[in-house]
């Protein structure tokens, strides 16, 4: 390591410290990714995301030879966007530092296909979103890095669009909040065959909130980890999902580094025919992080009676003095409010197709607010 | 042109029996109020006619202008020209006002026809305006966090809007304080006309001082007991409803 000139001893022992630190779980990650299977049933985290079916055919992709290939591109960024590059060292380490839930094998493949996409340094406050979009008809592996710097306000909606039925993306995203941020991100993701996105989101003190929208997909997972650096933090999760896809599997992780930290999910989904959806949230609280907020919630509505859910909400809380709470509700529609629609001659489909859109539009407005 | 109800027998489905042998003509242009004693079936009658899943028809018939409104399912009763006014409006979380009645309005017009966006809000603030409600209403979902005198008002916007030949008010009166009964009770009888009628629910006078029925029915053990002119209500207010056990004896 090249230590900078002129600086205190102290300063360079806490330097080399730093990293010796980053060495180490640079390491452990190298590791972890030699070490993983590539998901199957026995994997708890894959245990309803039929990962015979879908996973190892995602493997198979990366370790194949077929090229990754989409189009990438971004609006109202100016000078914030930058295209990833396979020489981006550091931005490569962060993606290799990233947690995920179940598909590190996945995410050490992905690396192996690094240098795509774009990252984004936010430095001012952003007078309309920023549009990043990543098209495939094919195959197609993208990262997007965003750095939000200290107290500014940004906005960025992040579009995965799938261009034939054969269409397989599976994304990466390291999300980065300082200190007095306010970040709002949307994920609109469409029409895959496969599709896979794996979300880390680092609060070092400021305001996240997320919303992600998955359609007509065949299959779709989500892994999202939500962690909290420093008190006064604040991250909102939202999901809302209309019945447009297979198979949708989502998880994701509230982890609590330090307390003082607020943070909340509301996934709502509904289904119909023989869709299947899983969601599997965890809070965690980690020892010592004390005044910890946070709160969890999956509704589903059922539309069929062929219709699979499997949520698992939890909690591991390694903290006293916290407020957690979880819940979840799975249930037809209700036919008090079925009747009501009707009886005003609103035709059956088009009531349903009304209370389903309203049951995911408080998810939507509460995301707006 | 009326609607006719023809010796009609329903129950709770796979349940007691609550309607034995309803006989009921309401012509158009007239106003029938039905009272009765709590479990009498006054409101298993109006849903029975809205076609309620909860309940099932085991014999009679009903005909709305000469259709038979058996055959046909909710939304179509409904689209032909009933109304029901709900006893307790249902909460529908996430559904705007607005959507609701617009996708009500739509029902109604021919394939391929769009509602006018603008003709339509203009229409909903007045009426909301002769029934004072909050504009805010309008994007609010519907009935949610209501008070149960602002679920009625909406229930009679719902009316206003819709235009029904055939209006059941199952007792729109309770919950309702004594201003919010004479505002429902005017919208009401700003409605009345030759090609409407109405069928009022209620226990009590307070609302059929309001709107003035022409006929007053009362139901006993799911049938029609007595039926009569205005006079009926006020020997009911006198006397209550034991006289009819004195008839029964």
């Amino acid at each position: 390591m090249d230590f900078p000139q002129n600086i205190s001893m102290e300063e360079a022992f806490a330097l080399a410290e730093a990293e010796a630190k980053l060495e180490a779980a640079l390491q452990e990650s190298r590791n972890r990714f030699t070490n993983a299977r590539i998901p199957d049933r026995l994997n708890e985290d894959w245990r309803f995301g039929r990962p015979h079916q879908y996973a190892t055919a995602l493997a198979e992709l990366l370790q194949g030879d077929t090229p990754s290939q989409g189009e990438a591109s971004v609006l109202h960024a100016g000078a914030a966007a930058v295209p990833v590059s396979a020489a981006d060292e550091d931005l490569k380490q962060t993606e290799m530092l990233m947690p995920t839930i179940g598909s590190d094998a996945l995410l050490g493949l992905h690396l192996q296909r690094f240098g795509s996409g774009y990252a984004l340094y936010i430095e001012e406050d952003t007078a309309e979103p920023i549009h990043l979009h990543y098209k495939t008809a094919g195959f197609y592996t993208p990262s997007t890095f965003i750095m939000v710097a200290p107290g500014v306000k940004a906005q960025v909606v992040e579009h995965h669009e799938g261009l034939s039925e054969n269409a397989v993306l599976f994304a990466t995203r390291n999300i980065q909040v300082a200190e007095g941020a306010e970040l709002k991100l949307q994920l609109h993701s469409s029409c895959m065959q496969r599709y896979l996105c794996i979300t880390d989101i680092q609060n070092m003190g400021g305001k996240v909130s997320q919303l992600t929208r998955h359609e007509n997909h065949a299959w779709a997972r989500e892994e999202t980890v939500a962690e909290i650096y420093a008190p006064g933090s604040d991250i909102q999760l939202f999901s809302a999902n209309l019945p447009t896809s297979s198979v949708l599997d989502q998880h994701t992780r509230q982890i609590h580094h330090t307390g003082g930290a607020t943070s909340n999910l509301l996934y709502k989904n509904v289904l119909d025919g023989t869709a299947t959806a899983t969601f599997a949230g965890n809070i965690y609280v980690a020892p010592g992080a004390h005044h910890t907020d946070a709160y969890q919630s999956n509704r589903n509505l059922l539309l069929s009676e062929d219709a699979t859910v499997n949520s698992l909400p939890g909690l591991e809380i390694l903290a006293d003095k916290v407020r957690c709470s979880h819940g979840s509700a799975t249930a037809p529609v209700n036919e008090e409010q079925l009747f009501y629609l009707l009886s005003r001659g609103i035709p059956r489909d088009e009531a349903i197709s009304l209370l389903a859109q309203g049951f995911i539009d408080d998810v939507i407005e509460k995301f707006n607010n | 042109m009326s609607l006719v109800i023809k010796n009609l027998h329903a129950r709770v489905k796979d349940g007691a029996p609550i309607l034995n042998g309803i006989n009921l003509e309401i012509p158009k242009g007239e106003v029938h109020a039905i009272m009765g004693p709590n479990g009498s079936g006054k409101s298993t009658l109006s849903k029975v006619l809205c076609g309620h899943p909860d309940y099932e028809v085991t014999d009679g018939s009903a005909e709305l202008d000469g259709q038979n409104l058996f055959a046909m399912s909710v939304d179509e009763r409904s689209r032909a020209g009933l109304f029901l006014a709900f006893q307790y409006p249902v909460e529908v979380p996430g559904v705007t006002n607005a959507n609701f009645m617009r996708a009500a309005l739509q029902a109604r017009l021919p394939k391929g026809e769009e509602i006018d966006a603008v003709s339509f809000y203009k229409e909903l603030r007045s009426k909301m305006k002769e029934l004072g409600m909050d504009p805010k209403f309008t994007s609010r979902a519907v009935n949610e966090g209501f008070s149960g005198g602002e679920k009625k008002r909406n229930d009679i916007l719902q009316m206003m809007m819709l235009n029904p030949s055939y209006a059941i008010l199952d007792e729109t009166d309770s919950g309702l304080d004594v201003d919010a009964l004479r505002i429902v009770s005017e919208g009401v009888n700003a409605m009345r006309a030759p090609f409407r009628s109405f069928l009022v629910i209620t226990h009590y006078k307070r609302l059929l001082d309001y709107i003035r029925p022409d006929v007053v029915h009362v139901l006993y053990k799911g049938q029609i007991v007595r039926t009569a002119g205005f006079e009926l209500v006020e020997q009911i207010e006198e006397r209550g409803f034991d006289f009819l056990k004195t008839t029964e004896a």
